[in-house]
């Protein structure tokens, strides 16, 4: 227990002190092999734009995604729900609360522990460009804000109908790619992201990354152009797809991903082959400075910080020595000293009659 | 494991120094259970936490209170909250009354502080806050919608005194809201011991999204501290209320247990709790059904309220030792019996009339079954989109025989797009009566901005709320207002018994244009064939010829000395006419008019001439 608390600690430590001046240091003294982490924290916005019973497939897609980067660490506070219709709580799922991902109900993930920050008629074109860029309104609780910095990984998933540089969002508004490109750039402007992981699953889904021109982006879709996604299979049970191909085989790999394996992005970027998929999934690297073979997946999709014990740090905490300051810290009584005369009343329950 | 001994061990301690009182702060789980006389079994949960200092400070150190909520309060100068969020309909005709009522959808209303100046903004930071709590779209509601009662929904907390300044009252509902796991799973971390211990491990997503009936519920008020109620402490209630149908739950089997209702049993009580209870109302045990209960109750309860008495099973889980998993269950003996449901002294529905979509009517029919007239009042809130007309308010009973007239009412128009129409009135019911309040309402055309995604579906509309005050207990269940726990209402005989009814919401269609793809090619289409037609039907049909400017002009002024001299000539054909015989004259007047006319244009001729 101890040691994993000076893990932590030491962590935390090494995330304090400013980088550049020590970041070699460090270096000299990090383990050959070891993982080299470019990021401070994890956020993750996985977007769901349909609306309607027969798109149950894209709730099932993106509540996939939620469940793994769950599983793999990340908290719900940093993670952006957006489902734009309810289908576990629908009247024609006949066993309520739950979203399986396929018709022998392996795995249900929607699960018992799950936060959906934008739901319903939220799930707009507008609401997802401000939570990006970070212009909401006032009042905005923060389970809805994407409060990432300069050192945040940033995954991005989407699902939809989407057509050649567009994606629908319930079935009335598009986002063109350049919109969602120029949304990107602002991010990158403004600082909001280290490296953003995206991925589409949408028809002809790579033209949703085609206009992107922001550094540090690495995106992958589940169609090129002029090719339709697939959905996987059909559960006779409620009369609908239940998950769509590419998801489906994505989330068979993150299922065998532990928040301490060695599995890279550029296996991931692997997971579904045509012969799987039936649409070829496109990959757009140019952007993106690492290379994917060398980048574990736990970079974007959990939030695990890689903590080695190095030996000549000091890690002698100050320990709290006045333990009679905490003691009278508890002894602070919290009850009431004044007293009023005042006597409190209840207000009749219903208007006299005059 | 020695992590889990570590949790368990730091549980505890902290759970004794609550129980001392350091904190001024405790927390009671409550469980009722109560099979209905339509054989369906509903369940209660009440987890009570009273804080003494909950009122003071903002920043005061939060023990088991939860820390985000009582910030929100602070921060907007909230007295009083009641938020809930539901499922289905409660069929008070069948079940009686419950503990806390609520409409389906989500409803919010609060009181704020006394001397709040920017209480519309506040309302808005709040319902704003609370969707970021619960993960439901409260964030919708906004001041413009948002009325403010002037007879129903007093405040329930003791305060300094008793006048009430209704403009610090916001009332708002949601009708179209979905409640499914996304809003438990932050209500119960809201809990001290969140759902790893105690009643609230009780609470699976799966099993109480199954039941017909399902209703979340936060309500904050300042609470008398004692009798003599010099000091108040901040009360929390969170309720969830659960009807179960057993026939859908499987088995064909009247019987019921904890597993079958919650899929698990009770691992113990939460240890931060200083009551942990299950109260099991046994009154109709031997007379309508005939159950066993097991295990053995830790005592039985004679209740005697109002006149009525109701007999509890009570559990005491904090006095029982628990080796593996508690389960309460009950198992019928003897064949099923169709017993026969006496309804509740008030209860009403609600519907929509007409046909067509230009207008229509709602019918809210109230029914009183009790011997003696009962006073209600009626709120009403009604969207913008359906404009109400108030002469058309028709307040009837008995099948229209006996026109009702409120003693007192309050009706405030709507604006479109910033104001909903608001009935409320205060109306006697006769004995034993079925009272129909009838008023009409156009449907209105929206902008084609304003339609939602699926704008077939139909527009909600919230519901109505109906308070009274009930002259006995029969099938009412409620905690009387100087309690807090369900313990409370044990031999609580009051005079008069607080009740609010909320009755169905409704789904209108408006007129909705169609947004579909088609739809859109076919206008399109219209739109540029329209346009083409218009030139090219021009272009063929009319034949284009050249007129000389010059001959143009010269063809009005000759036009006009024409039509001059055919008007004179006729003028004076008329003198002519009209001299030999002055008696047609006054006649007929219109010919006068014509000869004064004539004299007119003669003198006009006349200056003409001098002009020229």
């Amino acid at each position: 227990m101890s040691y994993m608390f000076s893990f932590l600690a030491l962590c935390c430590l090494l995330h304090l002190v400013p980088l550049h001046s020590c970041e070699s240091a460090i270096d000299s003294r990090i383990p050959e092999g070891f993982q080299k982490g470019t990021h401070t924290n994890n956020w993750a916005v996985l977007v769901d734009t349909s609306r309607f019973w027969f798109n149950y497939r894209h709730v099932a897609n993106v509540l996939s995604i939620y469940r793994s980067v769950k599983r793999l660490g990340i908290p719900d506070s940093q993670i952006i729900l957006m489902v734009a219709d309810d289908m576990p709580c629908n009247l024609r799922n006949p066993r309520p609360a739950t979203v399986f991902n396929n018709a022998n109900e392996h795995i249900n993930v929607y699960g018992d522990d799950v936060e959906v920050d934008y739901r319903g008629y939220e799930v707009t074109v507008e609401n997802f460009l401000r939570l990006l860029i970070g212009r909401l309104p006032p009042g905005t609780p923060r389970s809805k804000q994407l409060l990432s910095d300069e050192g945040s990984n940033v995954l991005v998933y989407l699902t939809g109908h989407g057509g050649d540089g567009f994606l629908k969002f319930q079935d009335s508004e598009e986002i063109s790619s350049q919109e969602l490109a120029d949304a990107v750039e602002q991010m990158w402007q403004k600082r909001r992201y280290n490296e953003m992981f995206f991925v589409i699953d949408t028809c002809q889904a790579s033209s949703m990354y085609d206009k992107m021109y922001s550094p540090n982006v690495l995106a992958v879709a589940s169609s090129l152009v002029g090719e339709d996604s697939l959905s996987h299979h059909v559960d006779p049970a409620i009369g609908v797809y239940i998950i769509d191909r590419y998801t489906y085989y994505a989330l068979d790999f993150l299922e065998r991903v532990e928040p301490d394996s060695r599995k890279t992005l550029g296996e991931f970027l692997k997971v579904c082959p045509k012969r799987l998929c039936i649409s070829t999934v496109g990959v757009r690297r140019d952007l993106f400075r690492r290379n994917p073979d060398k980048v574990l997946i736990t970079d974007f999709f959990g939030a695990v910080r890689p903590v080695e014990v190095v030996a000549a740090m000091d890690t002698n905490w100050p320990q709290s020595t006045n333990l009679a300051f905490k003691n009278s810290t508890l002894q602070v009584s919290y009850k009431k000293t004044k007293q009023s005369n005042l006597k409190h009343v209840y207000s009749p329950q219903f208007p006299l009659k005059t | 494991m020695i992590v889990w001994a570590v949790f368990t061990l730091i549980l505890s301690s902290v759970s004794a120094l609550g129980q001392s009182g350091l904190y001024g702060d405790e927390f009671h789980e409550e469980l009722v259970l109560k099979q209905l006389p339509s054989g369906h079994v509903y369940s209660y949960f009440q987890f009570t936490t009273l804080w003494e200092n909950g009122g003071d400070q903002p920043n005061h150190h939060c023990h088991l209170f939860p820390q985000s909520l009582s910030e929100v309060l602070h921060l907007y100068n909230v007295d009083e909250m009641h938020l809930s969020l539901t499922g289905g309909l409660w069929r008070h005709e069948n079940w009686g009354y419950p503990v806390v009522s609520a409409p389906p959808g989500a409803e919010l209303w609060a009181w704020f502080k006394e001397g709040t100046h920017d209480v519309d903004k506040k309302w808005t930071l709040l319902s704003n806050a609370l969707s970021g709590l619960f993960c439901a779209s409260l964030n919708f509601i906004n001041p413009q919608q948002s009325p403010s009662p002037k007879y129903s929904f007093a405040p329930l907390g003791a305060y300094g005194s008793a006048s009430q300044n209704r403009s610090l009252l916001r009332y708002s509902t949601l009708p179209r809201e979905i409640v499914c796991t996304e809003n438990l799973t932050p209500f119960k971390k809201l809990l001290p011991c969140d759902s790893k211990k105690g009643l609230s491990s009780l609470l699976n997503a799966g099993n109480i999204h199954n039941a017909n009936y399902h209703s979340l519920g936060i309500h904050v008020r300042p609470q008398c501290k004692d009798e003599n109620c010099h000091e108040t402490v901040l009360e929390l209630k969170q309720t969830v209320s659960l009807v179960y149908d057993l026939i859908i739950l499987g088995q064909e089997s009247r019987d019921w247990s904890f597993r079958k209702l919650f899929g698990v049993g009770l691992a113990g009580p939460c240890p931060l709790a200083k009551s942990s209870k299950i109260y099991v109302d046994c009154s109709t045990n031997a007379t309508t059904f005939d159950y066993n209960l097991s295990p053995d109750p830790t005592e039985f309860i004679n209740s005697n309220r109002g006149g009525y008495n109701t007999v509890f099973a009570v559990y005491d889980i904090k006095k029982t030792h628990i080796i593996n998993m508690f389960s309460v269950s009950a198992t019928h003996k003897g064949p099923r019996v169709q017993s026969i449901i006496s309804p509740p002294v008030i209860h009403a529905t609600r519907y929509i009339v007409g046909y067509g979509q230009e207008h229509g009517g709602i019918v809210t029919k109230i029914h009183n079954n009790h011997w003696k007239e009962i006073d209600i009042t009626l709120f009403e809130n009604i969207p913008w989109f359906l404009p109400t007309y108030y002469h058309t308010l028709k307040i009837t009973a008995n099948g229209g025989k006996q026109v009702l007239k409120p003693y007192a009412k309050h009706y405030l128009p709507g604006r479109d797009r910033s104001r909903p129409y608001t009935l409320e009135f205060l109306v006697t019911l006769p004995p034993r009566s079925v009272t129909e309040i009838y008023l009409e309402f156009d449907y209105s055309f929206l902008k084609w901005q304003e339609y939602p995604p699926d704008a077939n579906h139909g527009f909600y509309v919230g519901a109505a709320a109906i308070t009274t005050l009930l002259p006995h207990t029969k099938n009412y269940t409620g905690v009387p207002i100087d309690g807090s726990t369900f313990s409370s209402s044990i031999n609580a005989s009051r005079d008069t018994y607080p009740v609010t009814l909320h009755t169905e919401i409704l789904l209108v269609t408006l007129p909705t244009p169609d947004f579909s793809m088609p739809y859109n090619v076919i206008c399109l289409a219209c739109t540029v064939v329209a346009l083409a037609f218009g030139p090219l039907h021009n272009h063929t049909t009319k034949r284009l010829q050249m007129l000389d400017p010059s001959e143009e002009t010269k063809g009005v002024i000759a036009n006009l000395r024409q039509r001059l001299n055919s008007f004179l000539t006729q003028s004076t054909k008329a003198k002519e006419q009209s001299s030999p015989a002055p008696s047609e004259v006054i006649k007929s007047p219109q010919k006068e008019e014509a000869a004064c006319g004539s004299k007119v244009t003669s003198r006009k001729k006349d200056r003409a001439a001098k002009s020229s």
